[in-house]
């Protein structure tokens, strides 16, 4: 494994290895990763943890990279808590190219800003949608429907409505 | 023609427009090529630089049918999850049903029953099939080859009726669940396998004599759309778009789930890395999904297909006339549902297209705290412009149609 000073908790979940690691040496860590075989970005997202009871959590947004060896098969989740409005973290596009698009969509959804990403652009929402869908504050149901009834007086003018 | 890759994928191909000197003169001409292009396999829509035909740079840009299915997901109880699984990548719903069920499982902590599994292999396998009939039809279609699309569509519509005879539905299926699978096979469906299984052979040598010789197929995917096995590796391309250049990494033999371990099969692998790779692994795996299901099929072992546990599936209907408690039971999991152990867990499954994955975290509600598709269209679509760079625009066609892209699979 890398170096263990990077490392501050370890352990398996449900038959899946993971370490959580300071935000501030994701960048060095999974880059160590890979030069130890984990050569694959399997994918990379972000977890919620607003009013999450089931156990203290370091800070409201988990991010995740579950990286792969494809030699040895192993699999390894490596975990960053970061806070604050926006988060910040650092892109790791550069090591595996992939995280591009799963960067942008993680900023799309949850608005984890990741710093030096090269075109941190929505992704999957139009781009001038306000608010990031999967945080757990925002509501299902709650944006205006196109071409509904509710969509045209949204539309309309406020004197002709 | 000098073209600078500064090779970060999506955007990050610069051209370097001071040295061009294409046909144009470097002029370069901006295309917007869909999103309601047919060949577009759903609704992708590319941003193309061409100078003269010659494709420069190509930006996808996806999120058409986004329809929030991981934000659904979080809003619905566990076992209603499973509905919206098949809706993502809709061309093989028993996958993904799988992909989540199995994630489901490993939280809960629970082991299906050997005829479950076998049952998930057969429903897997025909799911392959179908999803590879469609690419074949409409690639084949793209491509000039408009009879491909009558010929594949025939066979797919028997796995439509199969589908239809084991749980009702003919293409949501949701069949597969956390527990178990939603009924038994009914002597119907094995009859239609069994000569299924016993005829499809013969149809894929059908569409093998259409396709793999004929001319005009062949000068248009060889040498088309290159994608070196670095190139897919490093882009993190699953499924036939890293086995076309390759790679033998196929999840069912490197990750068995389901009890994958006990058929015997091929990885199908092509070193040609170009579009007709590609096409002649998807034949491949087609005539293994066969030899799959007729292993399957011929030692489909009896007893249940669910697992007997009344805290994570229904009791059956004549307990409840005469048991309390599995009233109780049956009201809990139709009211509050069950909960699952906090924690989270990431299971991936090998679908037509490659590696179709399901995160979940789990807060111990009965509700997901998050749920997660790596879906295997979002991937491979990154390494589009790496296999379309400097072709004619016209080839894009056979790129995009040989990536096999669900678009409802990419946008979720």
């Amino acid at each position: 494994m890398i170096d263990e000073t990077l490392v501050v908790e370890k352990g398996v979940s449900a038959g899946d290895a993971w370490i959580t690691v300071e935000p501030a040496n994701v960048h060095r860590s999974l880059s160590g990763l890979k030069d130890e075989g984990y050569q694959l970005l399997v994918f990379l997202s972000c977890v919620d943890h607003l009013a999450d009871a089931s156990k203290s959590w370091p800070a409201r947004y988990e991010l995740l990279y579950q990286l792969r060896n494809m030699d040895t098969k192993d699999q390894v989740r490596v975990r960053a808590f970061v806070d604050g409005d926006p988060p910040h973290i650092e892109s790791v596009h550069d090591l595996f190219p992939p995280a591009n698009w799963d960067e942008r969509e993680t900023y799309d959804m949850f608005g984890v800003v990741f710093d030096n990403h090269p075109d941190l652009t929505r992704i999957l929402m139009p781009d001038d949608w306000v608010g990031h869908p999967l945080r757990r504050d925002y509501p299902v149901g709650g944006e205006v429907v196109e071409f509904s009834e509710e969509h045209e007086t949204w539309q309309t003018a406020p004197e002709k409505a | 023609m000098s073209v600078t890759d500064t090779s970060t994928i999506g955007q990050g191909i610069t051209v370097n427009r001071s040295g061009q000197t294409g046909a144009f003169g470097g002029e370069l001409l901006t295309v917007n090529f869909g999103p309601h292009h047919p060949s577009t396999h759903g609704v992708l829509r590319l941003i193309v630089e061409l100078d003269g035909e010659q494709v420069r740079s190509v930006k996808p840009v996806i999120g058409y049918l986004h329809t929030g299915i991981e934000k659904q997901a979080e809003a619905l109880r566990w076992q209603q999850v499973v509905v919206v699984t098949d809706r993502h990548d809709y061309l093989s719903p028993p996958i993904n049903n799988l992909a989540y069920a199995l994630a489901v499982e490993r939280l809960l902590g629970v082991d299906v029953p050997p005829r479950a599994n076998a049952l998930r292999v057969i429903m897997s396998e025909l799911t392959r099939l179908s999803s590879h009939l469609i690419w074949l039809g409409t690639s084949g279609i793209e491509l000039g080859a408009i009879t491909m699309l009558m010929y594949c569509f025939r066979e797919r519509d028997r796995i439509m009726d199969l589908n239809e005879e084991i749980s009702g539905f003919r293409m949501h299926t949701s069949y597969i669940r956390p527990g178990g699978v939603f009924a038994d096979a009914t002597p119907r469906f094995l009859e239609m396998l069994d000569v299924f299984v016993r005829q499809m052979p013969g149809y894929i040598d059908e569409y093998e004599a259409l396709l793999t010789d004929n001319p005009i197929f062949r000068s248009r995917t060889i040498g088309v759309g290159r994608l070196s096995a670095e190139d897919a590796k490093r882009l993190g391309a699953s499924g036939p778009m890293l086995r076309g250049s390759g790679v033998a990494w196929d999840l069912r033999k490197a990750v068995p789930y389901s009890g994958y371990q006990n058929y015997e099969f091929e990885i199908a692998t092509s070193d040609m890395c170009d579009c007709y790779g590609r096409y002649l692994v998807r034949i491949k795996e087609m005539r293994e999904a066969v030899k799959i299901l007729r292993q399957a099929l011929d030692r489909l072992p009896d007893g249940p297909v669910n697992v007997d546990d009344r805290k994570v599936l229904p009791p059956p209907r004549e307990e409840l006339e005469t048991s309390m408690e599995a009233v109780i039971h049956h009201f809990k999991l139709f009211t509050e549902g069950y909960s699952v152990p906090p924690g989270d867990v990431y299971v991936a499954v090998e679908s037509g297209r490659g590696e179709n994955g399901c995160y979940i975290a789990s807060d111990g509600t009965h509700k997901p705290r998050r749920v997660k598709f790596r879906s295997a269209s979002f991937v491979n679509l990154q390494a589009l412009e790496r296999m379309a760079l400097n072709h004619l625009i016209a080839d894009m066609i056979a790129i995009i149609g040989t990536a096999d892209t669900v678009l409802g699979d990419c946008d979720r």
